[in-house]
């Protein structure tokens, strides 16, 4: 099979990346083994959280961390593409209504009652904000066994924001009656687009609020109609409702999976799910096709002129470490970056101690693309993006999806220069 | 300094571990008033630390014919009283290729001559039971080895003795011992939970404390010389083999594989370690096992390993010995502290194996009767402990069953180790603790593939809302069993194990951010106690 471009990987990097090169005209495939980080990240778009100092603005502090982290995948982007990044997502994901900014992080509370900093956020979640602090309600559901409202309020209510504002916080259960007693999130998600289910709940929570107070739901307020549902929470609350991202998965994490693969079809993309990458062809310097083993059939070439790997770290089986202590980059055997030796510790007693091996990855080019052993580009036409990347720490920088995105939209990018 | 509380018994039981309930479940059981205290929870010391084999005797046959005998002893005992804590797996001893030849007839002649049922089958019907053992094994025999739950074992012989009256004082550590006059007369011991410091007068004190004894000896004024044999296992996700398997050789390194619920121990090294609280795994070790286990099981490297741990067998030799360990007796050792030391109504227990807890235990209580001059039976051999009244065995399915019986009205907390809410709520009421590795002992939170991932989360949740517990104490108890289960699986941390764990960062940090948790920034080592 033929292709200008083809995407290895479904996370947020390769549906970015998929999604610009196929409206920039390229015939493009997305080759996927499955779905990927949006099915577990609460999908908001962290550019840079922490320093580890709480970073009030990422535009503001991005400079001088890239700077003093010149191995960072920031360190290959300039502050406007990243901008037109964003820009460009929030455009494409419209349905959503992102909202935010580089200049200013939002706080949004996570499930643990952290007020966590975050570029920008679905419109189900901007209610949340406590940048100014303010009365908060949050709202257990009997069944809903991952999201524990008193819990979640007791430390929010500690939280030292910025602005020095308080938050006031507590918890609102309700019993929502006549449903299983252990129920996942996808399937509040379902129950909560029937208008009997969410009239019944807002019913029964409406007596227990008080004046001022914005409600907190997990974030299971619809699936495909949760403008709607949400809408019709706040209209029949007289009050804003938000969502708080919890334990995958991800409710708000589908729906964007949803929007960028509506709209990567809409413009032309081909979709392979279900298909492992497990081997590539070369020539001259140059990528001509991966082998592609679909499930259950036998391997197929997909021929292209540009690949992008989006195949994320360890934790979607793109870096492999073996039990002799060996790494590798499990495609195109690529040298990983930021490995200890053997004999080295990489991992370090304390679970949130500086391990040796956390920035482990590829190292690339200005362009993005991959340094083989010599240091130079491993392949002229081979991109990389989001997790596979060395040098970032997302969860403790909580800079994950905003790398995913500025990368992905990078790489697509430069292909798209060299296309034309 | 004046103790603020006082107890009163006739039996002060000092350790929590197998050694340490067997002597109090059987001095209850004999009618004595009995109080067991340890320094921190039940079974978290050697016998939370084993490989969690029920031995035939096999493994000792040749080199220590009379502790391999009390095993076999004890091995039908436990299968008679323990039925619910064993999985009556069988066992092989298979010669591999490394292994001397010459040693198989040895062996099974040894096994005869002390009673362990032993029958040779042809290699291909070893292979036939055993599918991904080492094709190039030469001979192969069974016996009846077993698997068993050391934690459930603890825990059952507390609430059998507790029946009997007993009581059970976990986190409650020795600070002095009371002799006066040549006579043992009970101890000071710190509550840790509530910091109080309680007098136990005691007619009678039995040190049980295993790898600690010669530290509890000392403060009667005894030396008592324990070496503390460090072993490490690692716990392989999915049952490689459904027998145990032994490797027919002496015993040495790695030569063991016990398949135990929905995992498979490999075990095990023994080093020689100065202090029974610090010691490190290696790298070295780890990879001596999966070396071990590649010999046993091939591919076995590429399988996934899910933790390792280390624990140290108290190995009692009355005289110096030099470093290898492995040569000291498995037997265990009962010092009378009069004959010995001078000091009346004192004995220590140590040596010994997990197997022969309750024969321990036994000797222990017949040595007291004697020192007290009185005469009372032992009953422990014939009682089952309680759910192993039915005899049946416990099998890899029955959490499976129970969890069906519960599949409309409760919820699962832990999906790796089916611990339900109403486990996760009888434990912490039982309990009363915030500390969740307690829990995690009693329901086997957090110990499955995810180690706890998604878990820990929601059961702090549930703790602060069943207990009221104060929030910091909660983030606490998170934070703390998020460290808990990082620890075991740091030094094994590749493949797919290592993608889990990137996922539970992710969890932990990027969607949670308990890295910025509120709260006081000390952690404290002690659980608090709570009343519900």
């Amino acid at each position: 099979m033929k292709s200008d471009a083809v995407v290895v990987g479904a996370g947020l990097s390769g549906l970015v990346a998929a999604l610009r090169l196929a409206e920039g005209g390229l015939k493009t495939t997305l080759v996927a083994q499955g779905v990927g980080s949006t099915h577990l990240s609460p999908a908001s778009i962290d550019v840079l959280g922490y320093t580890p100092e709480l970073v009030e603005s990422p535009a503001g502090a991005l400079p001088a961390f890239r700077t003093e982290h010149p191995e960072h995948p920031y360190a290959c982007l300039s502050l406007e593409l990243i901008e037109e990044s964003v820009a460009w997502f929030r455009e494409r994901t419209e349905i959503l209504g992102y909202t935010g900014s580089l200049e200013e992080n939002l706080l949004v509370p996570t499930a643990a009652g952290v007020p966590a900093p975050t570029a920008i956020v679905p419109a189900s979640m901007a209610a949340g904000d406590l940048r100014s602090g303010g009365h908060f309600a949050f709202v257990g559901l009997r069944a809903m066994k991952s999201f524990h409202p008193a819990y979640l309020a007791e430390n929010l209510v500690q939280a030292k924001l910025p602005s020095g504002a308080a938050v006031e916080a507590r918890a609102v259960l309700v019993s929502d009656p006549g449903v299983e007693p252990d129920v996942g999130a996808l399937d509040y998600a379902r129950a909560f687009e029937d208008p009997a289910f969410r009239r019944a709940v807002a019913s029964e929570l409406k007596v227990h609020l008080q004046p001022g107070e914005s409600v907190g739901f997990p974030a299971v307020l619809g699936l495909d109609r949760h403008a709607e549902v949400r809408r019709e929470l706040e209209d029949a609350l007289e009050r804003p409702v938000f969502e708080v991202p919890g334990l995958p998965p991800s409710v708000p994490g589908i729906r964007l999976f949803r929007a960028l693969r509506a709209a990567f079809r809409r413009a032309g993309g081909r979709w392979v799910m279900g298909a492992m990458v497990v081997g590539a062809s070369t020539s001259d310097g140059s990528v001509t096709s991966l082998s592609v083993r679909a499930a259950a059939s036998r391997t197929s070439a997909y021929e292209g002129r540009w690949f992008v790997l989006a195949t994320g770290g360890f934790a979607s089986g793109a870096l492999h470490l073996d039990s002799y202590g060996e790494v590798r980059e499990t495609v195109f055997g690529l040298p990983v970056w930021g490995v200890p030796p053997v004999e080295e510790p990489r991992f370090l007693p304390g679970v949130f101690d500086d391990h040796p091996m956390a920035k482990a990855g590829l190292a690339v080019d200005e362009r993005l693309r991959p340094l083989g052993p010599d240091g130079a580009a491993a392949f002229d036409n081979l991109f990389a993006a989001g997790a596979v990347l060395a040098g970032a720490e997302p969860w403790r920088e909580r800079s994950g999806n905003g790398l995913a995105l500025a990368t992905g939209f990078a790489a697509a990018s430069h292909i798209l220069e060299d296309a034309s | 300094m004046s103790a603020t509380a006082k107890l009163r018994t006739e039996v002060l039981v000092i350790g929590g571990g197998s050694t340490g309930l067997g002597v109090v479940r059987d001095a209850a059981m004999r009618g004595f008033s009995t109080v067991l205290v340890d320094r921190g929870d039940l079974a978290t010391g050697t016998t939370g630390r084993f490989h969690g084999l029920l031995h035939s005797g096999g493994r000792y046959v040749v080199k220590d014919p009379k502790a391999a005998e009390e095993c076999i002893h004890e091995n039908w005992i436990l299968r008679k009283i323990a039925a619910d804590c064993i999985e009556d797996t069988g066992g092989l001893f298979v010669t591999t290729p490394v292994d001397d030849p010459t040693y198989a007839d040895t062996f099974a002649d040894a096994c005869r001559a002390v009673g362990i049922p032993v029958e040779e089958i042809p290699v291909s019907e070893a292979l036939r039971r055993e599918p991904r053992l080492n094709p190039g094994i030469s001979r192969a025999f069974t016996v009846p080895d077993g698997s068993v739950d050391s934690w459930k074992t603890v825990w059952a012989c507390a609430r059998s003795a507790e029946s009997y009256g007993a009581r059970i004082l976990p986190y409650h550590e020795v600070l002095r011992l009371i002799v006066e006059g040549g006579v043992m007369k009970g101890a000071i011991v710190v509550d840790h939970r509530s910091g109080e410091e309680v007098q136990i007068d005691a007619d009678f004190v039995v040190n049980a404390s295993g790898a600690w004894a010669g530290r509890i000896a000392a403060m009667a004024g005894c030396e008592v010389t324990v070496f503390p044999g460090k072993g490490i296992m690692v716990a392989m996700s999915h049952r490689l083999v459904d027998t145990v398997i032994n490797r027919c050789a002496m015993p040495s390194d790695g030569d063991i594989i016990v398949p135990a619920r929905a995992v498979s121990v490999i075990g095990t090294t023994d080093v020689k370690v100065a202090d029974p609280d610090h010691w490190e795994i290696t790298r070295e070790e780890v990879q001596k096992m999966l070396d071990a286990g590649e010999n046993l099981v091939p591919g076995f490297r590429s399988a996934r390993a899910l933790r390792v741990w280390g624990g140290v067998r108290p190995l009692y030799q009355e005289k110096a010995a030099g470093a290898d360990t492995r040569d000291v007796t498995r037997a265990h050792a009962l010092l009378n502290h009069r004959t010995r030391d001078g000091v009346e109504r004192f004995v220590t227990i140590t040596g010994g194996k997990f197997c022969t807890f309750r024969l321990m235990a036994e000797e222990t209580m017949d040595a007291v009767c004697a020192e007290l001059g009185i005469e009372r039976p032992c009953r422990t051999a014939d009682e089952p402990l309680p759910d192993s009244e039915s005899r049946r065995y416990y099998w890899l399915g029955s959490r499976v069953a129970q969890r069906e019986e519960t599949l409309h009205t409760d919820q699962l907390i832990c999906e790796c180790e089916f611990v339900t809410r109403s486990d996760l709520e009888t434990a912490l009421r039982r309990r009363g603790t915030t500390s969740l590795d307690d829990i995690r002992r009693m329901v086997r939170l957090g110990m499955g593939p995810c180690q706890g991932g998604f878990c820990i989360f929601r059961a702090t949740g549930i703790m602060h809302e069943l207990q009221k517990t104060p929030v910091h104490v909660a983030n606490r108890a998170l934070l703390d069993f998020v460290q808990e289960r990082w620890k075991g699986v740091q030094p094994i941390l590749y493949g797919d194990q290592l993608r889990q764990t990137r996922l539970d960062e992710w969890i932990f940090q990027g969607i949670l951010d308990v890295g910025h948790l509120p709260g006081d920034e000390s952690r404290s080592a002690k659980p608090e106690k709570v009343t519900t």
